[in-house]
C-alpha cells in the first residue's frame, strides 16, 4: 500500500469521524440532560433514538405529512420534526413513570432512586423495543435520500488523495451542530433554561425559588428525549435501522456523557464527538463487527479510569 | 402575617416538632433560637412545604399554606434562605439571583432589587459572572440572602445564616439582615444558634428545644432567663 | 451457619423436594411437546434467576448483563461437543467452571464501579461478546445429531427428560442459594446491600464477598445456559447473549421476589408460561409480545410491590401465620463480665495533627486529642464543625492529608475500613441501617462475623452483645418491628459483637425522646463501667453533660477546647461558638 492510499484512508476516516461525531454529540446531549444533569439513569435512551428514526421515517416517506418536501430536504426536516414528537412522548413517559422513581421523591434516599430508575427504564426499553417490533416490523428501514450516495470530493492536499464527504452526512452534521447550539443557547440564556438548570442543580432550593420542580424535570426529560430523537432522525438518513438499534447506541451515549464530564451540555457534545471519532478511526484497523465491541471496551476504560470525564470541569457535588 | 398553630411534624416515626405555635406580624423581626437538633430547620421546611406536617395549621396572610403546593408558596411572597446556603453551585452568581427573581413580584421589581442587592453586598456584583460553587462560605451566604431578596418577598426566612462562618463575617451578615429589616421593611423570621446576636435584632424571640417551644418573649426577657443558656450548654440546675 | 439455620435448611430442603416432585409429576402427564418445552424452560429460567439473585438480590450489585455467563455456559457446552466430542454431562460442569472464571475476569475491573455505573458496565459485556462471536463466525452453532446415544449426548426425543434434568439442576441451585442465605456469606452480602460503608465498618471485606457472589452467580448462570443449549440444540449469539436474555433473570426474580430463594421460582413459573404461550399464540402476528409482557411486568412490580410477589404476599397475609422461632436464646451469658477490662487509664487512642481538606475547605484542621482507656469522650461542636469527618478519617472511610492516629500504638491511618474494624474499632452511623426482615440476632451477628469469629462463637458474641444493651429478649424479633430506640441499641450491639476496644458513636441519640435518651445513656454508662472506651459525637448537650468524662470541642475543623465538661461549657471560646460573642459580652457586662 503506498503512501497516497494510506493518507487517503486516514483522511477519510478523520472526515467521517468528525461528521458522525457531531451527530453522536447531539445524541449524547439528549442523555447528557437526562443523566448528566438530572441524574436520572435512563436505560431506554437508545429506544428514544430509535423512535426518532421511525418518527422521521413515517413523516417523510410514503403517505407521511412531510412527504411533499421530497427526498432532499424532507429527511432532514423530518429529523427535526421527530424532536417535538418524541418530546411529547418523553414528557408523558416522565409524567406517568419516571417521575415516580426520580426527582424530589428520591433525593436524599440511599441510592438517589437509581435502582428504581434502572428497573423502570429497563422495562420501558423492553416495551419500546418489542413494541417497535410489533408496530414497525423487523424489516430494516432507511430514510432514503439521494444525497446519501453523493459526495463532495476534496483533493489536492497530497498527491492524488481524495476525501469523499458524503453529502447526507455533511448536512446531517450541520443540522446537528445547529440544533446543539440552539439548545445550548436556550439552556444558557432563557428563563426556562436557567430554571431547568437550577432545578437539576438543587431541587429543594429551586422549590424555594418558586420553581415547579416536577414540571421542570418533565420538560427537561422531554427535551432530552427530543434531542436524542433528532439525532436519530439524522442518523436514519445514512444507515438502516430496526427496532433494536437502540441497544447499539445506549452504551455509546453513556460513554460520551461520562467522557464529557457529567453535568455539562458542551461536555456531552465533545464526549459524543470523541466517541464517534474513535469509532470511525477504529475502522482503519478493526473489522466492522468489532467496532462496536471496541466501543464497549472504550466505555469500560472510561468509566473505570476517569469517571469524572475528560472534558470541562467536574460538576460533581462533593 | 404568619400564624402557626399546634404544628406537629414527624420524620419516619420520630417527632421533630410538637404542638409548636408561633406568630409573626407584618413588619416584625422574629427570631427562633435553640440548640442543634431542636427542630428549627424542620420548622422552616414545613413552612416552605418540603416536609409534610402531621397536625396543626399554618396560615400566611389568611391563606392556609397546607393547601398550596410547595413551589407556589414562594409566589405568595415567602422567601427561604435555607440552612447551608444551598446556592445553585453550577449557576453563575447573577443567574442565582435571577432564579431568586423567578416569581412575578421578583421580575416586576428586578431592576430595583438587583441594585439594592448589589448595594447591600457589593461582592455579588464583583463576582456576577462567577460560578456560585466557587464562592467562599461567607460569599455564598450573601448570595443566598440576595437570592431570597430578589423575589421581592413579604416574609424573608433565614435559617442559620451564621453557620460555619468566621465571627467577623457573621457580624456583617447580621448587620445586613438588620438593614434589610429596617430599611426595606421586610418582615423577617430568623433561626439562629448565636443567641445574643439574633435576639438583639428581634422584636420577639422563641426558644425551641427538642421540638417544643419552651420560652418566648422579648430580647430582655429571654436573655435574662437562664433557660437559654442551660438548653444550649446542657447545664442542669446547679 | 446462622442461628437456627439447620432447622430452616431442613424445612426448605423438604419444601424444594416436594415442589420438585409435584412439578415432575404434573410434567410427566403432559403429552403436548410444546407444553413440555415450556415446562422444561420454567426451571431453566428459574435457575438463571437464582443465579442473578445471589449477586444482585442478596448482594445488591445490579447486573443487567447476566447473559454473559448464561451464554458462556451455552457456548462452552456446544463448542466442546462440536470440537472435542465432549458429552454435555461434562460440558455443563465445564461451562460452570468457565462461568466462574468469567466471573473473576469480569469482576476484577467491574467491581471498581458502583451503583448504576456497575449496572451499565455489566450490560456492555454480553453485547461485546456477542459481536466478537459474530466476528469469529459463530452466528449459528448446531449440535451434531446423535440420536443413537441420546443419553450420552443429552439428545432426548422425549422432552420430559430435559424437564427432569432442569428440575434437578434447579433444586441443586436452590440448595446452593439456601446455603448462601443461611451462612455468613448471605449475611455479608445483605449487609453490603444495605450499606456498603456500614458493612465495611463492621469488618466485612466487601470486595471479597462481592467477588465470591459473582463467581457463584456466574457458575450457576453458566449451568443454566449449558442446559438451555442442550434443549435448544441450535445456538445463535442473540439467543443466549441478547438483551432479552439478560433481562430474563432480572424480570423473573424481581417479579417473584428478590432475596428469597423462592422468588425466581415463582416469577419463572408465572411469567415464562405466560410469555411463551403468548409468543406461541400471537408470535406470528405480534412478534415482540414476550418482551412487552416482561417490560410491563417489571414496571408494574417495581411501582406497585417493589419487593416482588413473594414478600408482598408474605407481608400482607402471613405475618401472623409465621411466628418467628421463639427467642432463640434466653441467655445465661447476660451478666458475664467482659474479658478485656482495661482500667489502666492508659492512652488508647491518640490523634495528632490530623487534617483533611475538601477543595479549599479545611474540614478537619490539625486536630489532636487522645482517649484514655475506659473513658467516654464527648465530641461536640456546632453544625459543620467537622465531627463526622473526623470519625471518617479515623476509621478509614476518608484518607487524611496529614497527621497521625494510633490505637494502642498501632497506626490506624492508611488502612481500609474493614481493617480498622479488625483492629478493634467499632463504629455506628447517624442513620441506622438494619435488615428489616431478619431477626435481631442476625442483624447483630454480622458484626461478629465481621470480626472474623467462627459461626458458633459469633452467635455467642452476638447474644452477649444483645444482653449488654438489654435487647436479648427481642433476639428473635424481626428488625423491621423494632422502635427507633431499639434500632439504635441494635446498632450499638452490632458494633459490640465484634469485640471492639474502642467505640466511635456518631449521634447515637439522634431522634430519641428524653426518656429513651436516658435509657440509651444508661447502657453507655454500663459499657463504660465494663471497661469499654467510647468516643461519641452528640448534639444533645444535657445528655453529653451526663455521661461524658471529657469533652473535645470542634469548631471550623479544629479543636476549640478540651477538658472536663464543666470547664468546657464555661470556656469563653466555647460559649462564643455556641451562643455568639455578644452573649459573652453581655454576660460579662
Amino acid at each position: 500500500m503506498d503512501a497516497v492510499v494510506l493518507i487517503e484512508n486516514v483522511a477519510n476516516a478523520l472526515a467521517a469521524g468528525i461528521t458522525i461525531g457531531c451527530i453522536y454529540g447531539l445524541m449524547c446531549i439528549g442523555l447528557g440532560l437526562i443523566f448528566g444533569i438530572m441524574r436520572i439513569v435512563n436505560f431506554a435512551q437508545g429506544e428514544l433514538l430509535m423512535l426518532g428514526m421511525y418518527a422521521s421515517l413515517y413523516l417523510v416517506t410514503g403517505a407521511g405529512v412531510l412527504a411533499f418536501l421530497g427526498p432532499y430536504a424532507g429527511p432532514f426536516i423530518g429529523a427535526l420534526c421527530a424532536g417535538p414528537i418524541v418530546f411529547v412522548g418523553g414528557v408523558l413517559l416522565h409524567k406517568l413513570l419516571i417521575s415516580r422513581v426520580s426527582g424530589l421523591r428520591t433525593t436524599g434516599s440511599l441510592d438517589e432512586g437509581h435502582f428504581g430508575q434502572l428497573i423502570v427504564t429497563l422495562g420501558i426499553s423492553l416495551i419500546l423495543q418489542n413494541g417497535g417490533l410489533i408496530v414497525f416490523g423487523s424489516t430494516p428501514q432507511a430514510v432514503r435520500t439521494p444525497l446519501a450516495s453523493r459526495a463532495i470530493e476534496v483533493s489536492g492536499f497530497y498527491g492524488d488523495a481524495t476525501i469523499f464527504l458524503n453529502k447526507a452526512r455533511l448536512i446531517a452534521c450541520g443540522v446537528a451542530i445547529v440544533t446543539a447550539v440552539t439548545l445550548y443557547l436556550l439552556l444558557e440564556y432563557t428563563r426556562l433554561g436557567k430554571a431547568l438548570r437550577a432545578a437539576a442543580d438543587n431541587p429543594t432550593a429551586a422549590t424555594y425559588m418558586g420553581i415547579d420542580v416536577d414540571r421542570a424535570y418533565r420538560i427537561a426529560f422531554g427535551i432530552g428525549s427530543g434531542i436524542t430523537a433528532v439525532a436519530g432522525g439524522l442518523m436514519a438518513t445514512y444507515l438502516s435501522f430496526g427496532p433494536f438499534i437502540g441497544l447499539d447506541y445506549v452504551i455509546i451515549m453513556y460513554s460520551g456523557v461520562v467522557l464529557g464530564g457529567m453535568g455539562s451540555i458542551l461536555g456531552a457534545f465533545w464526549g459524543g464527538l470523541t466517541v464517534g471519532f474513535v469509532q470511525q478511526c477504529s475502522a482503519l484497523v478493526l473489522p466492522p463487527q468489532l467496532q462496536n465491541a471496541a466501543i464497549f471496551v472504550v466505555f469500560l476504560l472510561i468509566v473505570m479510569l476517569r469517571p469524572q470525564g475528560l472534558f470541562g470541569r467536574s460538576a460533581e457535588r462533593a | 402575617m404568619l400564624e402557626i398553630k399546634d404544628l406537629s411534624v414527624a420524620y419516619g416515626g420520630l417527632r421533630a416538632l410538637n404542638d409548636v405555635s408561633l406568630s409573626v406580624a407584618e413588619g416584625q423581626f422574629v427570631t427562633v433560637v435553640g440548640p442543634n437538633g431542636a427542630g428549627k430547620s424542620t420548622l422552616f421546611k414545613t413552612i416552605c412545604g418540603v416536609v409534610p406536617a402531621v397536625g396543626g395549621t399554618i396560615t400566611f396572610q389568611g391563606t392556609d399554606l397546607f393547601k398550596l403546593p410547595a413551589a407556589m408558596r414562594a409566589h405568595r411572597g415567602i422567601a427561604h434562605v435555607p440552612e447551608g446556603r444551598q446556592v445553585f453551585r453550577t449557576l453563575t452568581v447573577r443567574e442565582n439571583l435571577e432564579m431568586g427573581a423567578y416569581t412575578k413580584a421578583g421580575r416586576a421589581h428586578w431592576k430595583h432589587t438587583l441594585e439594592r442587592i448589589h448595594a447591600l453586598f457589593p461582592i455579588l456584583l464583583e463576582r456576577a459572572g462567577q460560578l456560585a460553587g466557587t464562592l467562599s462560605g461567607g460569599e455564598q451566604q450573601m448570595l443566598a440572602i440576595g437570592r431570597g431578596l430578589a423575589s421581592a418577598p413579604r416574609l424573608l426566612m433565614l435559617d442559620e445564616p451564621s453557620m460555619g462562618l468566621a465571627p467577623a463575617v457573621a457580624d456583617t451578615i447580621f448587620e445586613r439582615i438588620s438593614q434589610i429589616h429596617r430599611e426595606d421593611g421586610v418582615t423577617i423570621l430568623l433561626v439562629e444558634q448565636r443567641v445574643a446576636e439574633a435576639l438583639e435584632l428581634a422584636d420577639h424571640g422563641y426558644v425551641l428545644e427538642t421540638g417544643h417551644i419552651v420560652l418566648d418573649g422579648s430580647y430582655e426577657k429571654l436573655l435574662s432567663d437562664d433557660k437559654v443558656r442551660r438548653s444550649y450548654l446542657g447545664l442542669t440546675e446547679a | 451457619m446462622r442461628q437456627g439455620a439447620a432447622n430452616r435448611l431442613r424445612r426448605e430442603t423438604i419444601a424444594v423436594a416436594v415442589v420438585s416432585l409435584v412439578y415432575l409429576g404434573c410434567a410427566s402427564l403432559v403429552t403436548n411437546s410444546y407444553y413440555q418445552l415450556i415446562l422444561s424452560l420454567v426451571p431453566i429460567w428459574a435457575l438463571f434467576g437464582v443465579s442473578w439473585n445471589v449477586l444482585s438480590g442478596y448482594g445488591g450489585q445490579l447486573s443487567f448483563g447476566h447473559a454473559s455467563f448464561f451464554g458462556i455456559g451455552a457456548y462452552t457446552v456446544a463448542l466442546a461437543l462440536l470440537y472435542f466430542n465432549l458429552t454435555p454431562w461434562l460440558g455443563i460442569p465445564l461451562g460452570a467452571v468457565v462461568g466462574a472464571v468469567a466471573g473473576v475476569i469480569i469482576g476484577i475491573p467491574t467491581f471498581r464501579l458502583r451503583g448504576h455505573y456497575f449496572a451499565l458496565a455489566m450490560l456492555a459485556y454480553p453485547l461485546a461478546i456477542l459481536y466478537v462471536l459474530q466476528y469469529l463466525g459463530f452466528q449459528e452453532v448446531s449440535f451434531p445429531m446423535h440420536r443413537e446415544h441420546p443419553l450420552y449426548y443429552l439428545e432426548f426425543s422425549d422432552q420430559r427428560y430435559y424437564t427432569l434434568l432442569a428440575v434437578v439442576l434447579l433444586a441443586a441451585g436452590l440448595l446452593v442459594c439456601m446455603l448462601v442465605e443461611n451462612s455468613r456469606f448471605g449475611l455479608a452480602l445483605m449487609a453490603i446491600r444495605q450499606n456498603e460503608l456500614a458493612a465495611e465498618a463492621a469488618g466485612i471485606d466487601s470486595r471479597r464477598w462481592k467477588m465470591r457472589a459473582l463467581v457463584t452467580s456466574g457458575a450457576i448462570a453458566a449451568t443454566a445456559g449449558g442446559l438451555y443449549a442442550c434443549v435448544l440444540l441450535v445456538l445463535t449469539p442473540d439467543s443466549v447473549f441478547g438483551i432479552l436474555v439478560s433481562a430474563q433473570p432480572v424480570v423473573v426474580t424481581l417479579f417473584g421476589g428478590v432475596t428469597s430463594i423462592w422468588g425466581p421460582v415463582i416469577g419463572a413459573a408465572i411469567l415464562v408460561p405466560l410469555a411463551e404461550s403468548l409468543n406461541a399464540e400471537l408470535g406470528n402476528i405480534i412478534p415482540g409480545i414476550q418482551g412487552v409482557v416482561y417490560g410491563a411486568a417489571i414496571i408494574a412490580i417495581i411501582l406497585a410491590a417493589p419487593d416482588g410477589l413473594y414478600w408482598t404476599i408474605r407481608d400482607r397475609w402471613f405475618r401472623r401465620a409465621l411466628p418467628e422461632p421463639a427467642p432463640v436464646v434466653a441467655v445465661a451469658v447476660a451478666a458475664e463480665p467482659v474479658a478485656s477490662v482495661d482500667r489502666s487509664g492508659g492512652e488508647l487512642l491518640r490523634v495528632e495533627g490530623l487534617s483533611r481538606s475538601f477543595g479549599g475547605l479545611r474540614a478537619v484542621d490539625g486536630v489532636s486529642f487522645s482517649v484514655a482507656s475506659g473513658e467516654i469522650l464527648g465530641i461536640i461542636g456546632p453544625n459543620g464543625a467537622g465531627k463526622t469527618t473526623l470519625f471518617n478519617l479515623l476509621n478509614g472511610v476518608l484518607s487524611a492529608d496529614e497527621g497521625s492516629a494510633t490505637l494502642d500504638g498501632q497506626s490506624m491511618l492508611g488502612r481500609k475500613v474493614h481493617q480498622v474494624c479488625r483492629m478493634g474499632v467499632g463504629r455506628t452511623f447517624q442513620v441506622v441501617r438494619s435488615f428489616p426482615r431478619l431477626p435481631l440476632l442476625d442483624n447483630v451477628v454480622v458484626g461478629a462475623y465481621g470480626a472474623g469469629l467462627p459461626d458458633r462463637s459469633a452467635v455467642d458474641a452476638a447474644v452477649r452483645a444483645l444482653a449488654r444493651v438489654g435487647l436479648h429478649r427481642q433476639a428473635g424479633t424481626q428488625a423491621g418491628q423494632l422502635t427507633n430506640k431499639q434500632l439504635r441499641l441494635m446498632e450499638l450491639a452490632r458494633a459490640l459483637a465484634g469485640g471492639p476496644r474502642l467505640l466511635l458513636l456518631d449521634e447515637t441519640l439522634a431522634g430519641l425522646g428524653r426518656d429513651e435518651c436516658d435509657e440509651v445513656l444508661d447502657v453507655l454508662q454500663r459499657l463504660r463501667d465494663d471497661g469499654m472506651t467510647i468516643a461519641i459525637i452528640e448534639h444533645t448537650m444535657h445528655a453529653m453533660m451526663r455521661i461524658a468524662d471529657r469533652f473535645v470541642v470542634l469548631d471550623h475543623g479544629s479543636v476549640l477546647a478540651s477538658g472536663a465538661p464543666r470547664d468546657v461549657v464555661e470556656d469563653r471560646a466555647v460559649i462564643e461558638a455556641y451562643l455568639g460573642k455578644k452573649w459573652l459580652a453581655r454576660q460579662n457586662a
